[in-house]
């Protein structure tokens, strides 16, 4: 990157060709919406019903570390809103922000009971950054 | 086919090194994201995963949108700027856009001149700067598409240190994308101005962007 190239080449077909790729690849959506939904449903049913072994299983690796399941206590709620970007997700609910990563055993939750922090990342009362 | 390479060898030799790189840096683009996902917490991804990622696009775009920023001023401004000397630059007597004579065109085409010069009317006004504003439109595009997927990279991201994704407009006008596109535009500025100002005074023996290697310094406009 960043070389100076004569002035004149004349390979100007080569964008032409692969610009348009890029930009289907730059401007493709994830599609994974319905999955973290999913996902973050489970989490707040089971943490709904205190179906903690449950709650935690679907807690990521990192998230468990720091908690002690048979104590697991998050808001929960009603899943209003999944935002979806690469293999991280952000899901508002009626009364908790929950962050979601996708793994090879699919979407497990990184961070629940969320609060926002402004500028600073959120704290979390289980996961987190 | 032998005329065919000898007659396009820098263009099929520049393209064969464009996707040879291209492919080198996806292989170390996805070691690298996959060694900073192991850090964070996450899984690696395959190649062909990581190619069709944002990942990828911001990173292969925010160098695309800079080279043509680049062609496109250095097309436009060596109509209007010279440096005495260089090879880049026309001798002060033909700054401008030149007249008709010299661009061989209205009563000055050629038979083989191209059907727009000839045309006249805005299609030959449009062929007259078509180099300039392709390579403009080229820019646009490579840099609209690096907000696009830099945004997604820079959402991923936001979201993997949990704090809150940002809008389209939020992302262009953030720290992000201005650092990715100003580290690349200084970078070939700089190039330009070495090309331009070393070619008055150092010599590339048959190359067309120097001068002859005999040519004086203060010799403007000749290519050896």
């Amino acid at each position: 990157m960043r070389r100076y190239r004569p002035a004149m080449i004349r390979f100007r077909w080569l964008p032409a060709v692969a610009l348009p790729a890029l930009l289907v690849v730059g401007g493709c959506g994830t599609g994974s919406d319905d999955l973290v939904r999913r996902t973050a449903e489970e989490f707040t049913a089971a943490v709904a019903s205190g179906d903690v072994e449950r709650a935690c299983g679907l807690l990521t690796e990192r998230a468990r570390e720091d908690v002690e399941c048979e104590s697991l206590d998050v808001p929960g709620g009603t899943v209003r809103a999944v935002e979806v970007w690469g293999d991280a997700a952000q899901v508002h609910t009626s009364d908790d922000v929950l962050f979601l990563r996708e793994l090879a055993s699919g979407w497990r939750v990184a961070g629940a009971g969320c609060e926002s922090q402004g500028e600073r990342p959120y704290t979390c009362e289980v996961g987190g950054p | 086919m032998k005329r065919f390479l000898r007659d396009n060898g820098l263009g099929l030799a520049f393209g064969l090194l464009c996707l040879v790189t291209l492919v080198g840096q996806a292989f170390a683009g996805n070691a690298d994201l996959n060694n900073r996902r192991l850090t964070d917490g996450g899984d690696p991804i395959g190649f062909w995963q990581y190619v069709m990622s944002s990942d990828f696009a911001v990173d292969v775009a925010e160098n695309w949108q800079s080279e043509y920023l680049q062609f496109f001023l250095f097309i436009f401004a060596t109509v209007w700027l010279m440096q005495r000397g260089s090879p880049e630059s026309k001798p002060a007597d033909r700054m401008g856009a030149e007249s008709d004579k010299d661009q061989l065109l209205g009563a000055h085409v050629k038979e083989q001149s191209p059907p727009w010069a000839k045309a006249g009317g805005w299609r030959t006004a449009l062929y007259s700067n078509s180099l300039g504003l392709v390579m403009l439109g080229l820019f646009v595009g490579s840099w609209l598409t690096q907000s696009i997927a830099g945004r997604s990279a820079y959402n991923n991201d936001q979201l993997n240190t949990f704090q809150d994704p940002v809008t389209w407009w939020d992302y262009v006008l953030s720290a992000d994308f201005w650092n990715r596109s100003l580290q690349n535009w200084q970078s070939e500025f700089l190039a330009i101005g070495s090309m331009v100002v070393l070619s008055v005074y150092l010599r590339q023996r048959g190359s067309p962007e120097s001068k002859p290697v005999g040519t004086p310094h203060n010799s403007t406009d000749e290519t050896g």
